[in-house]
Parts: structure tokens; sequence; C-alpha cells
């Protein structure tokens, strides 16, 4: 046995035989990956691998055509991202899902603000929301942006760092993320990678999209591989190279796989 | 300290509360230069000719800080006129209720419609409400034969002419509408949603708001508004008139982008939008006072709006050159 183990003990989530067709284009066929608890992990692959779809089916903004999902050791083919979110699981977008024109506080508690008086009312509890944000964010994130300020007046990296961190926020469980850092520059990406540790440290389970290999030897403990739909192997970060996972993702690791 | 630096908190000031500014002094102008200005009569006409539109502004707010607008208003406004007071001149007892509820009833259906059409069907919002504004105003024509009735009974012109306490009806319900919304606007979720849809209307959706109802509800909450001053209308005509509230809409969108909106979305503050008002409110009460033609109010209106917004941008951006 080499570094090759896809199976993975008590994992936090499995993927089981997942197929997924858009008309006569298949993009998942029979996909099958466990996703370990408490670390982060890479999901690579060229454009068309299937990558988004298959966050996608996970957070719940798809459904499979056949196989299940199973989060936590139970069944959860979840019909909606608010169901998954319910369960805690939490999306990274790509767009960032900020409204500019918000302050921070208002952009963490999206969606979930705090509220009191009669409930058809739903009268804002605007302090409380503001005075919490930062200790929320302050678990994962060393130099919180100032929670006041309009994310319009962020910087690139801060606007992400704020919608990782609040991702995490929430007590969720696993947090799945499509190209983090794919339009910032070297200090920007660093700040979001000490997030993206900040999380793991809490806890928290990760699941990565990135193009940028470099990132993901940095960053991951085991990545996934795949490639036109399938699932081409699975490789713990600190027993593979680079080379290796390049050959998987262009399809030249068919020779090495039945070698070894 | 460099002269730039020292002036930079006024430049500040004048960027944030621009358009009170602008209107402080104008009031202030007005006091000094014209002494019929500041007599009790003339500032309860002011009141009296702006809580209709000011009422309707307070809806279109909410529609313009959506990210949308609602060109519909004015027809609203004479629709729930027309429907209001035929039920008040056709049904003896209990016309009155009978018309306002009437009036309400059939507002809420157009703004159900508006709202359906734009949250739902995914219509813009300039079309949607085009077509409404269009098929309403035509409906009405049809229905009336184009000519008011009159007959409303005498006492329900107190709602459009009486006071309490010295100050006009009309302005009562403009203050109690304009309080009420600004509550919704800014201190509850519903209005916080408002804005969070306007700015960024994916952002919401991913983080599960139902950006669909808070379009709906926001334009049937316009038509709300808008039957309000209808009735109001009819309180000072005493009659179904199916020419009511012809261009309405666009004063309303005039004095709501004034105070401070951005028909971008997003932005804009229900303080903002009675100042603005109230800015083109005083300014055709001047002109009319300084004897000035009626015709030239719309050219103040529009001179108004077009320096508001280029000033808007100008505080934005540092200059007036493009970015």
């Amino acid at each position: 046995m080499t570094n090759d183990s896809p199976i993975v003990h008590d994992p936090l989530l499995r993927v089981v035989a997942i197929k997924k067709n858009f008309g006569a284009v298949v993009a998942l066929e029979d996909v099958a990956l466990q996703i370990p608890r408490g670390e982060i992990t890479g999901l690579v692959g060229d454009n068309g691998a299937g990558k988004s779809t298959l966050i996608k089916i996970i957070s719940g903004v798809l459904t499979p055509d056949s196989g299940m999902i199973e989060f936590e050791g139970k069944a959860a083919n979840f019909a909606s991202p608010a169901e998954a979110r319910v369960q805690g699981i939490e999306t990274v977008y790509q767009d960032l899902a900020l409204v500019w024109n918000l302050p921070v506080w208002a952009n963490v508690y999206l969606g979930r603000e705090l509220t009191y008086g009669p409930k058809f009312m739903h009268i804002l509890d605007k302090p409380a929301m503001h005075s919490t944000t930062n200790n929320m964010l302050k678990r994962f994130v060393r130099a919180v942006p100032p929670v006041g300020e309009s994310v319009e007046f962020l910087s690139g990296g801060q606007r992400q760092v704020v919608a990782i961190a609040r991702a995490g926020a929430w007590g969720s469980k696993l947090i799945l993320m499509d190209e983090p850092t794919a339009a910032l520059g070297i200090a920007e990406t660093k700040a979001v990678e000490d997030v993206i540790f900040g999380l793991k440290q809490q806890g928290l389970t990760i699941l990565v999209i990135s193009h940028n290999l470099d990132q993901i030897f940095r960053i991951t403990d085991g990545i996934w591989v795949l490639r036109r739909g399938g699932v081409i192997g699975y490789r713990q970060t600190a027993r593979t190279r680079p080379e290796e996972i390049v050959s998987m993702i262009t399809g030249a690791a068919t020779l090495s796989r039945t070698s070894s | 300290m460099t002269a730039a630096g020292r002036w930079t908190p006024l430049f500040v000031l004048a960027g944030r509360h621009g358009v009170l500014i602008v209107f402080v002094l104008l009031v202030a102008v007005m006091f000094v230069s014209k002494s019929t200005f500041g007599t009790y009569q003339n500032l309860v006409n002011v009141l009296q000719q702006n809580s209709v539109i000011g009422i309707i502004a307070c809806g279109m707010t909410f529609a313009i800080i959506l990210g949308g607008f609602d060109l519909s208003v004015g027809s609203v406004t004479a629709l729930a006129s027309v429907v209001g007071a035929t039920l008040m001149i056709d049904i003896g007892t209990f016309g009155i209720p009978a018309g306002i509820l009437g009036a309400v009833v059939s507002c809420l259906i157009v703004g159900a419609t508006n709202g359906w059409l734009i949250a739902y069907l995914g219509v813009n919002p300039f079309v949607a409400t085009l077509g409404t504004m269009t098929v309403v105003r035509g409906l009405l024509y049809v229905a009336t034969n184009a000519s008011p009735r009159f007959g409303v009974p005498y006492s329900f012109t107190n709602v459009g002419l009486g006071y309490l306490l010295g100050v006009p009806i009309p302005a009562i319900l403009f203050l109690l509408v304009a309080l009420l919304l600004g509550f919704v606007l800014h201190r509850t979720r519903f209005g916080h949603y408002v804005y969070a849809v306007g700015g960024n209307a994916l952002a919401s959706a991913e983080m599960g708001i139902d950006a669909a109802r808070v379009r709906f509800a926001v334009y049937v909450l316009v038509s709300a508004c808008a039957s309000v001053s209808g009735i109001i209308l009819i309180g000072q005509t005493a009659s179904a008139t199916p020419q009511a509230a012809l261009g309405y809409e666009l004063t309303a969108i005039a004095a709501v982008i004034v105070g401070g909106a951005s028909l971008g979305g997003g932005r804009g503050r229900m303080a903002g939008t009675i100042v603005g008002v109230f800015l083109l409110g005083v300014v055709a009460n001047g002109l009319n006072l300084f004897g000035v033609s009626p015709f030239w109010q719309p050219v103040a209106t529009g001179l108004i709006l077009i320096a508001a917004v280029a000033f808007d941008g100008y505080s934005k951006r540092g200059g007036f050159a493009s970015v």
C-alpha cells in the first residue's frame, strides 16, 4: 500500500456513487470520496473535471441524479443551501456573497439577523450584532477588519477574510470553498490562507477547490483528484509531489496507479 | 496643515448632509427675502401641497433602495381617487368606509401585480410598471369616459382640507406615514433586507434571504402609499378624477433621488426623502411667491435633480472627471 488511501476512517462526509448529467453531458460519473474530519482537503482537476458540480451537490445547490451524500454518518441529500447550512455545511461563494453597501457586521449576520420585539416586526438588534461581530471573527482572524465599515471600503483580501470567517462563525462543521484566492495578490492570499488555518485550528473541516497547486501543497492535508467527472485518486499531501498530482490531473497517472 | 486638509471636514459634512444644508439655506433666504413666505397661511400651503407627493415618495424610497422604481404610482393614485370617490357617491350609508376600503383594495391589486411581474416573472421594473401605469390610466378613462364625477359627501373634504390643531390633515397623514415607514426601513429586518437585496440580490439569496418575497412586498407597499395619497385627493377635490396625479411618479422619484438615494440601489434614507420633497416644494412655492409662471416649476425641479445627482457623484469621486 502506498500513500493512496481512499478509505478514510470516520470521515465527516462521504460521497457515494454520485452521478450527475446536464442533458447529454456527463458531469459526474460514479463519484465516491470521503472528507476526513478536521482536515483541509483539496479538490483538484482540470476545467470540466466536475469539481464545482460536486461542491454544488454537497452544498445543496444541485441535486444528484443518483447516489448519496452521507454527513456525520447520516444520509443527507440537501434540497437547498439552507438545508445544508442548518446541518453545518457552509459555502464560501466565488462572488463572496457580500453586500457591499452594508457594514461588516451586517454581512456577517446577513440572513441570520438578531431581532427583538413582536415576531411580525422583527426589530433589528443592531448594537448587539455590531458588538459581537468582532469576537466572532477574532476566533479565526488575527487582524479583524473594522466591523462598522462598509464592505465596499475594504481591500479585496479583507473582503475574502470576512466571507471565510463568516462561514466559520456560525457553528458550522464543514466549509466548502471554490477558488478562495483566485483574484488576490500575494500578501492577500497569505492572509486568506491564515484564516483557513484558523478555521482548521478551531476544529473545522475544509474542502477547497484551487487551480493553484503551490497553494494546495501549502494548505491541504490530503488531495482528491478528479478527471472528466470521475475520481482518479486520493493522496496525502505530505506523501506526494506536485508532479504526481499533475500527472493524475492530466491523465498520465493511469500508468503510475497501476504500477504502484 | 494644508488648506485642503483644513476644509476636508466641511466637504465631508457637505457630502453627507448636502441636501439638508441646501434646504436650510433656501428656507433662510426665503424667510429673509419674502415676508409672505413665513406666514402661517403660506407654510400651511406648502405642507398641504406636498403631502400627497410626500406619501408617494415615502413608498418610492423603498422601491429605489431596492434597485428599482415604480412608474405606476400616479395612475394608482388616480385609481384610488376614482374607485373611492365613486363608491362614496353611489353608496348611501357607509359610502365613506366602503370607498376607503375599495380604494385601498384596488391599489393593492395593482401593487401585487407589479410585485408578481417583477419579483416572480423577472420583468424589468421599468417595463412592468410602465405597463401597469398605462393600463390602469387607460381603464380609468374607459370607466369614467375621461370625465370627473362630483358628489362626494361634504364631510369627507376634511380629509383633504381639514385641520387638526392648526395643522393640515394631509400633513399629519404624511407625518404618520413617514414615521411608520422610516421605522420599517431603518429599524426592522424587512427594511434591512430591502438594503441587502438592493445592494446585492445574488449575495442576499445565497445567504438565505427570500429576495423575491422582499421585492413583492415592496411593490405592494408602494401602491399602498399611493392609495393613501389617492384618498387624500378625494378629500381635496370632492370628486372622482381620472386625470388626477398625472406625472406624480416622476416628481416622487425626483424627490427621492434629490434626497440622496441612488437609482443603482442599496442607498437612501427616509429622512433624505422628506428633505427632498420639501426642497422641491419650497422651490415651487418660492417661484410662485415671486410671481414666476408655474410653467417654470418643472424646469426648476429638473435642474435641482441634475444638480443633486451631479454633486453626489462629485462628492463620491472627489472630482467631476469620469472614472
